[in-house]
């Protein structure tokens, strides 16, 4: 009996699992809030290809995505910098066909052979974002120019971060002098200490919609991904804007095709249709992230051009950080996490 | 008769076992496994029998997510138990459509998830919210009280969510507390406060563990509640587990820690049984 059941089961799996290839679809999984929905549907509607569209809110996530789908599943990913490095020496990647995307050199020379994928063998940048800090300036005067800065008592529970271990541990060694990705025991000691006493400014860690936090009073000062911060700079003006003089932490998402992708001539016509000047514009004045494709810098309007959190200038860009893979050492730095909270 | 009964017992019970062996207890053993593996540089599974996950959580570090998660699942039980007690004697003295009526309202924020509530906390709860600026507006108070970002906020989100899980089993219990023994109690002289400790509270022992479980062990693990309500200060285990699966991509760790608290949770539920079981043959005797 038992065995009959377990036989019917596999049967229906496998044949549950086998559909046929439709010519006319991609199965894209990207960022939760990252492209507008009439994107999609205009390039549904230009190009007749059905967009299955499944989203993620961490590199992490897409990775266990990718690795627990059966190949094939997805045709299309937006995985950030340390996460396509990781993701080539695992072999989960497709090598991009660039004769097939015919706006490749939309995206600008110095976003092109970046150190995580040196000749854009597997990945090509969509948009880049930075960390920046938020002041209201209605109700804090003092000068901020560093992380440091925080520290000071008066900014008691007054301060939201991002619940991203990598992006706040990787403030406190900047803040003491040593790189975001330090691994050594000592620096993340300090660390340690250093963010037990930030944590006594903290009102919260988050990275959903740290905005919200100062749209509703809650907090005066943040660290935040630029497009959040743009937006909250958007609805109030009292908002500063500062780079961090310890140099921000960036993070570059890029298109890239997971392996045994099934439909990749329709993932790169969706490529090319992103790459559009016009498209990119109404994709990045909505989600207004740091823009890389140098056909829409043309196009931008004053708003975002204007907004100190979306235009980030190239200087700041060039004295950022990248988040890198640091090996086991990630088991400490979860531990420190732990300590902390 | 009877064959033909047990037959179709076990046909119609099928589907059920059919879920608990492919849903349940194969991803278990799957996580059992993992715990006893390695993990590598990318993430990755490496098959070697290792006790050293299980080791890796005998650290004060742990030991205080594992503290800090006790105590708040302890307090909202406790809360639980406090509200729901009188609001189950209340509703016991009203007419039966009555208690239906309110049994409903108590079922009715199910319908909507429970993120989604959790969420409408913070219009509440946060530095203008309503209740502050209703506070402020009347002069009550000069300055926002801070009911969120908090353990306060964190024990209201739990309590919130979870009381429903208090309420039903324990006033199935209550419910059918004989009211002679109350009179009875009455009759022998008892206040208030004795009768409810005396005779209420053994009568419906049974309830009130089942509702403590109920409440308990869920609250262990809500770890969104503690992120939205908590601003994400306190790390439960919830958030440690999700941490290994995602973040520290250490899956054999998360699935130790995984290990750990179900034995944790069956200690309790055994503990429960014992309990309970006693209960019953008191019930019996009477």
């Amino acid at each position: 009996m038992k065995k009959i059941v377990i036989l019917l089961v596999i049967i229906f799996l496998v044949t549950g699992c086998t559909s046929k290839n439709d010519a006319g679809v991609v199965n894209i999984l990207n960022w939760s809030s990252y492209i507008p929905d009439s994107v999609i549907l205009d390039f549904e509607k230009e190009t007749g290809i059905k967009v299955n569209y499944g989203t993620y809110s961490s590199n992490e996530e897409c990775l266990a995505k990718i690795q627990s789908a059966k190949p094939g599943t997805y045709d299309l990913i937006f995985p950030s910098d340390y996460m396509i490095e990781l993701m080539k020496k695992r072999n989960l990647l497709e090598p991009l066909d660039r004769e097939k995307i015919l706006n490749w050199n939309n995206i600008a020379d110095n976003y092109r052979r970046l150190d995580y994928d040196k000749e854009n063998k597997y990945s090509l940048p969509f948009l880049a974002a930075t960390t920046v800090i938020v002041v209201n300036r209605e109700h804090i005067k003092d000068t901020i120019t560093s992380y440091q800065d925080l520290l000071k008592p008066e900014y008691k529970n007054n301060i939201v971060l991002l619940d991203d271990q990598r992006i706040v541990i990787g403030m406190a060694l900047q803040a003491l002098g040593y790189d975001m990705n330090e691994t050594n025991k000592e620096a993340l000691k300090d660390a340690k200490e250093w963010l037990l006493k930030l944590k006594e400014n903290v009102k919260a860690f988050d990275s959903d919609s740290p905005k919200t936090f100062f749209l509703t009073n809650e907090v005066d000062i943040g660290v935040m991904w630029n497009a959040e911060a743009a937006i909250a700079k958007n609805k109030n003006p009292n908002l500063e804007v500062i780079y961090p003089k310890e140099g921000v932490a960036i993070s570059i998402d890029n298109f890239a095709l997971p392996k045994g992708a099934k439909h990749k001539e329709q993932a790169y016509l969706f490529i090319d249709y992103i790459l559009r000047p016009e498209v990119m514009q109404e994709i990045i004045e909505d989600y207004p992230y740091k823009n890389v494709n140098q056909a829409t810098n043309l196009l931008l309007s004053s708003n975002y051009l204007n907004n100190p959190a979306s235009n980030i200038p190239d200087y700041v860009i060039k004295n950022g950080h990248f988040v890198n893979n640091i090996g086991d050492s990630i088991l400490d730095y979860d531990k420190l996490w732990a300590e902390i909270k | 008769m009877k064959n033909s009964n047990s037959i179709f017992k076990k046909i119609t019970t099928i589907p059920l076992k059919f879920y608990a062996g492919i849903l349940i207890f194969l991803p278990l053993l799957y996580i059992f496994i993992l715990s006893f593996f390695r993990n590598d540089y990318y993430g990755g599974i490496i098959p070697d029998f290792t006790f050293d996950n299980y080791r890796m959580l005998i650290d004060v570090v742990y030991l205080k997510v594992f503290l800090q998660s006790f105590l708040i699942a302890f307090i909202t039980t406790f809360i639980c138990i406090c509200i729901s007690y009188p609001f189950c004697l209340i509703i016991k003295t009203k007419k039966e459509t009555t208690q239906k009526l309110i049994m409903t309202f108590v079922m009715i924020p199910f319908l909507t998830n429970s993120l989604i509530r959790t969420y409408g906390w913070i219009v509440l709860l946060r530095k203008n919210g309503v209740i502050n600026q209703f506070l402020m507006g009347t002069h009550l108070i000069s300055s926002p009280l801070s009911l969120m970002y908090n353990y306060f906020g964190i024990v209201i989100g739990m309590v919130y969510t979870l009381l429903p899980f208090m309420i039903l089993p324990l006033n199935s219990a209550v419910s059918k507390l004989d009211d002679s023994l109350l009179d009875a109690s009455k009759d022998l002289g008892a206040n208030r406060l004795q009768t409810f400790f005396k005779v209420v509270v053994p009568e419906t022992l049974p309830g009130l563990f089942n509702g403590s479980l109920m409440v308990f062990i869920p609250a262990i693990g809500l770890f969104f509640i503690s992120d939205i309500l908590g601003g994400g200060k306190l790390m439960l285990l919830g958030n440690l587990i999700k941490n290994q699966f995602l973040t520290a991509r250490n899956w054999p760790f998360g699935a130790a820690i995984s290990i750990t608290l179900i034995i944790i949770t069956f200690i309790f539920v055994k503990l429960y049984k014992k309990i309970g079981g006693k209960m019953d043959d008191l019930g019996g005797g009477l």
